[in-house]
């Protein structure tokens, strides 16, 4: 009985936490707090910004078989490509923009451009290349190289290509010379390399000059405030417009560190832009009432901006294309009202 | 052996022989071991107000400290941003590291003396497994179930922590008959890896980025502490320190065995339940702000064992004092080493904890 007692003690204390906790957690203002510069994940992936970019394939014969420069070395690709699996978001994007769709026959379950790609469960991270043979892929592509997957397939000759993250513009450009070539593409990279180029030109023209020497916080974690230096892909996009990381100094030989709030403070950055809006539901008011943020210069001029996660992760010419594009818009916007 | 003789004797790391005729250890609090708590809190406190990337002016800060209290009147010259950081960053995280180090090292030494184990930590019964669970189930599944915000967080590892121990508890309760409480020692062993492999399978399926946030989560922090999380786990800790307090006398009685304590009046099973309830409840808010940080709930109570000797009317009130000032100290290396880029807080407490406890270990043998 009297152990009955203590449980159910017990149980009222808890519920007691998750309802303190929960109400704690919800917001104190009235209203939404009004923030100028906030765009919304879906500017990001809106449909009318998906579409156009799927390149019909294009008609290139490059003699098979081709020797490709990958993450794990060379690669032989003894003929053309018709079943290609790809395992990393940014691969998929880069195959469909250069045409070689029609020649997708499955993507991990994070390539969420184009809508139409055939989506499965696999996540990249599998731990046996025989999950993948229901497929029958004659190519494999990776963001990240699992040597145990990268064997099992070699052995079942398979070829294998690693898209590592990429760290520049420039890399973007040669994985997709890379991905032209393995998949009889050439024509196709060439002519989105071009467009790339051009597109991500004119977004930072764009922007006249608006970003130069500002400073910004780009965010990937909200509870460990993780972030990315201009040593990334990511990173790379902001110095397009002469920005400057404030998470430069911590990056101690991780391009990705965790930093400190009281920093954050400290260096009091122009911009703030949250991309942990879809995993862990930061948004430009719930930043604004972390402690202390309230006095930070972007949150005051409401230049605290929520993008799709996507953008911290992958760099597809897809996804850069369009935050190169609302990066010009946030910094002329802010500029204008400065 | 007198009470005098044993002041000088070097004490044993941890009376594991309850049957046996009892070495008589003194037992009363000395005024000097709390003095010396409570200024090694106060130093670390000091310390973790003045230190932080900012680099605030340390008279500037302490003036505007000082401006607070009532009829004080300075003017302390520090920025609204400066003032910001003290008081809305560096004290609720100050003060919210003393609040979760007190915690875990009290929890920590009321399980040892429950379980008459010297290995037992906060973590025994299963909480950081089904803590860890829950924190992963809202990280990996949080957009599948209707994007549940970080906020989300604290609530769903308090409460995969407390589940867990329930679980432990129903399933190893001991009989009436049993002498020990070792079956709940096996049911919590059980119910941790079964938690763990909700967990592991969670993340085996998650994306690269959700694996970051869990073992962000795992390795511990307060990088986001607030005077929110401070207000949130307070009345569980207090409510928990008080209970195990009080208990530290029963706690000294159980170290005979659990019939020698009934024979003395004690219901070792009652003082066991009371105590797991308040050190489960007290730890699981502690870990719900901080996630998981190790080796507090055994360093700290074994140094104050082999400091001051075995009794709980010592180690409780110490473990409480230097389980606080321990892991603030802590804080302040995780937040320095690598500044401006912080280091996981777990990671610190085991770097720093684990070699500096071997020391204390190594000194007390070569003593004894």
């Amino acid at each position: 009985m009297k152990r009955t007692r203590a449980t159910i003690v017990f149980a009222i204390a808890c519920s007691l936490f998750v309802t303190c906790a929960v109400s704690s957690a919800s917001p104190r203002a009235a209203g939404p707090v009004p923030v100028a510069g906030a765009v919304s994940s879906a500017a990001i992936y809106s449909p009318g910004v998906t579409s156009p970019g799927v390149t019909s394939p294009a008609v290139t014969s490059p003699a098979f078989p081709v020797s490709v420069k990958s993450g794990t070395g060379t690669v032989r690709i003894p003929s053309r490509p018709d079943r290609i699996l790809s395992l990393s978001a940014s691969a998929t994007q880069m195959l469909y923009e250069i045409g070689a769709g029609s020649q997708v026959v499955g993507v991990d379950k994070y390539s969420a451009w184009p809508a139409s790609a055939p989506r499965t469960k696999f996540t990249g991270y599998e731990t046996s290349a025989e999950d993948y043979l229901y497929l029958k892929p004659d190519l494999v592509i990776f963001a990240f190289s699992s040597a145990t997957l990268v064997e099992q397939l070699q052995k079942l000759q398979i070829p294998v290509l690693v898209i590592s993250p990429a760290t520049t513009i420039a890399n973007v450009d040669s994985q997709l010379a890379e991905l032209g070539e393995a998949t009889g593409h050439q024509t196709g990279a060439k002519s989105v390399q071009s467009s790339f180029a051009a597109d991500i030109a004119s977004a930072v023209h764009s922007a006249n000059g608006d970003g130069r020497g500002t400073t910004y916080y780009i965010e990937l974690d909200p509870t460990n405030y993780y972030t990315a230096t201009s040593g990334t892909f990511i990173g790379a996009e902001f110095s397009l417009f002469g920005m400057r990381d404030i998470a430069d100094p911590a990056g101690h030989g991780s391009q990705y560190p965790q930093i400190s709030p009281e920093y954050i403070l400290r260096e009091d950055p122009d911009y703030v832009f949250l991309a942990d809006t879809v995993c862990c539901g930061a948004n430009a008011a719930n930043f604004a009432r972390r402690p202390g943020f309230s006095v930070l210069k972007a949150v005051r001029l409401h230049h605290v901006v929520g993008v799709n996660d996507s953008v911290g992760a992958q760099w597809g010419p897809h996804t850069m294309e369009a935050f190169v594009s609302l990066l010009a818009r946030v910094l002329r916007q802010g500029a204008a009202s400065s | 052996m007198t009470v005098a003789a044993a002041e000088k004797a070097p004490p044993a790391l941890f009376d594991t022989a309850p049957a046996a005729a009892p070495t008589i250890y003194p037992t009363r609090l000395r005024p000097s071991h709390v003095l010396v708590g409570v200024c090694f809190v106060l130093v670390a406190a000091t310390a973790s107000i003045l230190i932080g990337p900012a680099d605030l002016p340390a008279g500037a800060v302490l003036k505007d400290i000082l401006s607070k209290l009532p009829f004080v009147h300075v003017h302390s010259g520090l920025s609204r941003t400066g003032s910001v950081v003290v008081w809305q960053l560096r004290m609720p995280r100050m003060v919210l590291g003393g609040i979760v180090g007190a915690m875990l090292a009290v929890a920590g030494a009321s399980y040892q003396g429950v379980f008459s184990n010297p290995l037992a930590d906060p973590y025994l019964l299963g909480i950081a497994s089904g803590a860890g669970a829950g924190a992963t189930i809202v990280i990996v599944e949080g957009p599948v179930l209707g994007h549940l915000p970080s906020s989300a967080l604290p609530p769903a590892a308090f409460l995969g922590g407390v589940v867990a121990v329930v679980a432990t508890f129903a399933l190893g309760r001991p009989r009436a008959t049993e002498r020990s409480a070792a079956s709940m020692l096996l049911a919590g062993v059980a119910v941790s890896a079964f938690f763990v492999a909700v967990q592991t399978f969670l993340m085996q399926r998650s994306s690269p980025g959700d694996l970051t946030l869990v073992y962000g989560w795992i390795l511990g922090g307060l990088s986001t502490a607030g005077w929110g999380q401070v207000e949130l786990v307070l009345p569980y800790v207090a409510v928990a320190a008080v209970v195990l307090f009080a208990c530290r006398r029963l706690l000294d009685v159980l170290t005979i065995g659990d019939e020698e304590a009934t024979s003395v009046g004690v219901r070792a099973s009652r003082v066991r339940l009371i105590v797991i309830i308040a050190a489960t409840l007290g730890t699981a808010a502690a870990v719900s702000v901080s996630g998981l940080i190790g080796f507090v709930g055994i360093i700290v109570p074994h140094t104050i064992r082999l400091m001051a000797g075995p009794s709980y009317r010592r180690i409780i009130p110490l473990s409480l004092l230097f389980g606080a000032g321990f892991l603030i100290l802590a804080d302040i290396l995780a937040r320095t080493v690598l500044s401006p880029g912080e280091v996981p807080l777990g990671v610190v407490t085991a770097f720093l904890g684990a070699p500096f406890f071997l020391v204390v270990l190594r000194q007390a043998r070569r003593l004894g």
